[in-house]
């Protein structure tokens, strides 16, 4: 399903120093597999994660989709890859302010060649299943931060992409709510066989994963995380 | 995505921004309604006199006009009709008149036309037309006349009653009246005109065999040959023209009005884009982050674009519409009345001629204005990487590139002021980017040195007022307010300034040229400010006048037009003894001694600047003056235009006379004996003229008065359009800061968390506003006294209006004080709701 090859990203920084992002970076996903990528901040997991989703492109490598190279396209056609392709998860990213949620879920949609009600009606099982159906006239600010995480994640999900990448999608709930919204993702991602590559560092996240990987110093290294710190977590 | 797509869109997200998106329409509304309303009054001051052109000269294309108010012999018409190749030739008599009836009194130019000819003339004779020579004829001896009927309604005219009509120096009751309506007329029927057959408009001006005017029509092929054969047959005696030349003479007079009222057009059309743009600047965050989420999501460039331009068109469009029906309002009740010293010399009405293209260019601008606004701001976001935010580098390389543009600007119009001050439309325009190009320096500037003055200071007031001044996220916001400010300002003290210059200059010009007697006596009527409708002088009434106690002195004065090219030339002609022979103000060149004495000695005379060009002469060359009496004099002294934008001859009465072969009078000057009491003489010369002879009577201190008014109403226009942009401006900036101040609540929750109280969070509030619009308004005012200069010396030089400078320094810092204080006083109320806000280390945005 996902395949990297020796990706590389440096950035300059300060005093003319370079900043190896990733320095060589291969792995390979499977359909309905969840990798976890588990690391302090900085160490490379955005940038790992913006590359797969054609937002930057590497200094070197490749990314593959299916048997298809999406590292190097043209910006239309990353943007169509991003539309059916890829599902993007954040925690810096929000929901349209003052839009009901069943709009901010259908955002992707409405770029199809489908209307606004249809696009609508797309994403309302989702919701549903997300366990928003009473709150789909709801706004973002009437909406607490566990249900604007879930109405992302349905936004993510709506166009039936092959990957979902999450950028800590967690990071601003609390225990309780986060188990529940990543009990949700893997749900769904492991009933419609998606591939998710998970960017955290949260412990109980990573706990989630068929598999474990931090970066470190650019380069990708299996990771075992420690028994008692999932159990912490989990409880 | 489908355009149904984007408007759904649109709509779910209108209601977190509808306030910002609101004031954003105000601006543009505001903006578009000023365009439209000067371009409306600028179309249908040319478009007044153009109809009434068309309405006369109808098929003619060639005219043969008189040089005076006399006009010249009818006999001339039988030798017209004689010239082989003239198809038609039609006579029409004009004077000054005024109507009155039993509600009012109205000046009109009372047009006779023979009934014989009317199928020559445009809608105006048609009401001559006649089936036959039987019915021509009987219609030729009708005593009666036609007016508008929106004007007989008025006056209380009606067909059954008579009414009277002052002419020369009688009064005249007409037996018939015909109210002539719009389905006639057409939009003539505003026009400030009547029509009466040939020969009763002869009799009652008593200039029985004179005309003015003869309309022909040359057949198909003979255009030049007729033509050469008037002028042949005129003999220098009468002018020969296009029969639609007075349009283009109009346009000449009309141009320094039109033209300033462009250039204010511009500037508050410039003020209105600001006010929008500073408040489409509040939604940019919340349209960045719309963006970044739609390019994640996968939308390409091209839905990024039609999102942003449909959030720019419906704003653009809404903000058209609303502009153009309220510059339409404007157009009618604050720009409408007709500037008063265009009515001296034309017959103008108050016609509103609102024109496709005017509609367009209102319009059209509000469009782009919104596209502009809603796009620039987001060009970074649509065209670039998703993630990536402006470098700092970037930056700082445009900021320098605007100083040098600023400069280059800079210079541009110093040059413009020093060389070439013809150019002064894009001197302005120079100057305005010069204002916003050095704006954010200056800006830099004035915030480290309120840093460094407020260093030492122990009160955080200062620190926080600076530190969200720095603050990058609020940067072009705060450039785009404090150059809304700016626009304001230097508009406001650049065109006020030169108002005041120029005003300087007719007033002492009105008080030299009506200082020359102690009491007039002229024709009634308001069109009559320059005393140029001439009456037949009568000397059993002159020696009357001479003989009351306390008259030193009764002599004729004259005045009228004459065209010179496509100028409309103001004559004045006071007596050989007048105290001002010349406006010795008005003088450019020679010594004013000199030329005094020359022009009251006779054959001299003084030419404005323009009418020495056009004659291509100096001081002492000879000038042959293409008066009804074509005769020679020689250039006694150079001068301004006295406040008539043609231009201007001066000479003395005599030679007035001689020159236009006519004796007649424009107005009496009594001259008080000494000691005798002004006010008591005046009203002894009204008692003895008494209640029938159509003239006014009135002191110096009166006439001045009513020169002044005149010669200010030419400049009403620009006053009134000033103060709108100042008060747009002030609204503007209040209602852009409190909006900001709103979105800062979050941050102001956040600092309460801190420990800072609420008077204190208050007080940074103002200071920041204050610092920020005071600077805006300050670097305003510098540059509008720079502007000032720039436009004095175009008004002086191109149009050779008399200008007298003066530093408008305290009128400067009245306006900025003026605008800063109004609008931090507007925010002082919203700054305070905004510091009332709940302590929160974090509030939902």
């Amino acid at each position: 399903m996902l395949e990297l090859e020796d990706l590389v990203k440096h950035y300059p920084s300060g005093g003319g120093e370079i900043v190896r992002a990733l320095d060589g970076v291969s792995m390979s996903l499977g359909a309905g597999e969840l990798v976890a990528l588990y690391g302090p901040s900085g160490s490379g997991k955005t940038t790992l994660l913006n590359i797969v989703a054609a937002l930057i492109p590497p200094d070197a490598g490749r990314v593959t989709v299916n048997g298809r190279t999406v590292s190097g396209l043209s910006s239309r056609e990353a943007a169509q890859y991003r539309r059916t392709e890829v599902g993007y998860v954040s925690q810096s990213l929000d929901l349209l302010p003052g839009v009901p949620a069943i709009d901010n879920a259908a955002l992707k949609l409405l770029g199809m060649k489908i209307s606004s009600r249809e696009a609508r009606r797309r994403a309302a099982p989702l919701m549903k299943r997300l366990g928003l159906a009473q709150r789909l006239t709801h706004r973002p600010d009437e909406l607490s931060a566990g249900e604007r995480q879930r109405v992302l994640i349905a936004r993510a999900l709506s166009t039936g992409p092959s990957i979902v990448l999450a950028d800590e999608p967690t990071g601003s709930l609390d225990t309780k709510r986060s188990r529940e919204v990543l009990s949700l993702l893997t749900e769904i991602c492991g009933e419609q066989e998606v591939a998710m590559l998970l960017v955290t560092h949260d412990p109980q996240a990573a706990a989630f994963a068929d598999r474990v990987h931090s970066l470190t110093d650019g380069q990708l290294v299996r990771y075992e995380p420690d028994q008692d710190l999932l159990s912490a977590g989990g409880s | 995505m489908r355009l149904s797509n984007v408007a759904h869109l649109y709509s779910v997200r209108i209601r977190s921004r509808l306030v910002q998106e609101l004031l954003a329409l105000a601006g543009i509304t505001v903006g578009v309604a000023l365009v439209f309303a000067a371009l409306v009054a600028n179309t249908s001051l040319t478009g007044s006199v153009k109809q009434l052109t068309d309405g006369l000269v109808g098929q003619a294309t060639i005219q043969l006009v008189g040089r005076g108010a006399d006009g010249f012999d009818e006999d001339l018409l039988a030798r017209v009709r004689r010239i082989e190749g003239v198809a038609d030739a039609a006579p029409i008599f004009e004077a000054r008149a005024n109507i009155i009836g039993p509600r009012g009194r109205r000046s009109v130019q009372l047009f006779g036309g023979d009934p014989r000819f009317a199928r020559l003339g445009g809608a105006l004779l048609d009401l001559f037309a006649a089936r036959d020579r039987q019915q021509a004829s009987e219609l030729g001896e009708q005593e009666g006349i036609a007016l508008p009927a929106p004007m007989a309604t008025a006056l209380g005219i009606t067909p059954s009653r008579s009414f009277r009509v002052e002419i020369d120096t009688q009064t005249v009751r007409v037996p018939l009246a015909l109210p002539l309506p719009r389905e006639d007329i057409g939009q003539l029927v505003e026009s400030p005109v009547a029509i009466a057959p040939l020969a009763y408009a002869q009799k009652i001006a008593r200039m029985e065999g004179r005309i003015n005017r003869i309309f022909v029509k040359p057949e198909a092929g003979q255009e030049a040959a007729v033509e050469a054969s008037l002028r042949h047959l005129a003999n220098d005696r009468v002018n020969v023209r296009p029969a639609d030349s007075d349009i283009a003479i109009f346009e000449q007079a009309a141009y320094p009005t039109n033209q300033s009222t462009t250039l204010f057009s511009v500037f508050s059309a410039l003020v209105g884009f600001l006010f929008a743009f500073s408040a489409v600047l509040l939604t940019v965050p919340q349209r960045r982050n719309l963006i970044a989420d739609l390019r994640i999501a996968g939308h390409d460039t091209k839905a990024l674009i039609q999102v942003l331009l449909f959030d720019a068109l419906v704003l653009g469009v809404l903000g058209a519409l609303l502009g153009l029906v309220l510059g339409d309002q404007i157009s009618r009740h604050l720009f409408g009345s007709v500037p008063g010293y265009l009515a001296f010399a034309f017959p103008l009405g108050e016609q509103r001629i609102v024109t496709w293209e005017t509609v367009a260019i209102s319009g059209g601008a509000g469009i782009a204005a919104a596209c502009v606004a809603v796009l620039v701001p987001l060009r970074d976001v649509a065209f670039h990487h998703p993630l990536a935010s402006p470098s700092p580098d970037r930056t700082i390389r445009r900021e320098t590139w605007a100083v040098g543009v600023g400069l280059i600007c800079l210079i541009t119009t110093t040059a413009i002021i020093a060389a070439a001050p013809a150019a002064a439309l894009i001197g302005v325009i120079a100057l305005t980017i010069a204002l916003l190009c050095l704006l954010p320096l200056l800006l830099r500037l004035a915030i480290w040195g309120f840093e460094a003055v407020s260093r030492n200071l122990k009160s955080s007031v200062p620190t926080l007022a600076i530190l969200e001044l720095r603050s990058r996220a609020a940067h072009t916001r705060t450039l785009a307010l404090a150059a809304t400010g700016g626009i304001a300002v230097f508009a406001t003290v650049a065109i006020g300034g030169a108002h005041a210059d120029l005003q300087r200059g007719l007033d002492e010009s009105a008080r030299e040229i009506d200082g020359n007697a102690d009491v007039w006596a002229t024709f009634r009527g308001t069109p009559n400010a320059f005393a140029t409708t001439a009456f037949a002088e009568q000397s059993a009434r002159t020696e009357a006048l001479r003989d009351l106690p306390g008259v030193g002195n009764v002599q004729s004065y004259r005045g009228g037009f004459l065209d010179i090219g496509d100028r409309r030339a103001w004559v004045v002609a006071p007596p050989r003894t007048a105290v001002y022979p010349i406006p010795p103000s008005q003088i450019r060149s020679a010594s004013a001694d000199t030329a005094e004495d020359r022009v009251a000695a006779g054959g001299w005379v003084a030419l404005s600047e323009a009418i020495a060009k056009e004659f291509n002469v100096g001081v002492g060359d000879p000038v042959k003056l293409p008066s009804p009496v074509p005769t020679t004099f020689r250039v006694a002294a150079v001068t301004t235009n006295l406040g008539w934008p043609p231009g201007a001859i001066v000479l003395n009465a005599d030679d007035y006379a001689r020159a236009w072969g006519s004796t007649a009078t424009s107005a009496l000057h009594i001259q008080a004996a000494p000691g005798a009491s002004v006010e008591r003489l005046t009203r002894a010369v009204k008692s003895t003229l008494g209640p029938r002879v159509p003239l006014l009577v009135e002191t110096k201190a009166e006439r001045i008065s009513r020169h002044y008014a005149a010669s200010r109403q030419g400049l009403d226009r620009l006053t009134q359009i000033s103060v709108l942009v100042v008060i747009s401006a002030i609204l503007a900036m209040a209602a852009v800061m409190a909006g900001m101040l709103w979105q800062r609540r979050p941050t102001v929750a956040a600092l309460k968390v801190h420990g800072y109280s609420e008077r204190e969070l208050w007080r940074a509030l103002m200071l920041e506003s204050g610092l920020l619009l005071g600077t805006g308004c300050v670097v305003g005012a510098v540059f509008g006294l720079y502007g000032q200069l720039l436009l004095s010396r175009a008004l002086e030089t191109i149009t050779g209006f008399p200008v007298f400078y003066s530093a408008a320094a305290l009128v400067a810092g009245s306006i900025l004080a003026l605008v800063t204080l109004v609008a931090v006083a507007m925010l002082a109320l919203p700054g305070w709701l905004a510091v009332r806000v709940r302590a929160t280390p974090g509030v939902p945005g």
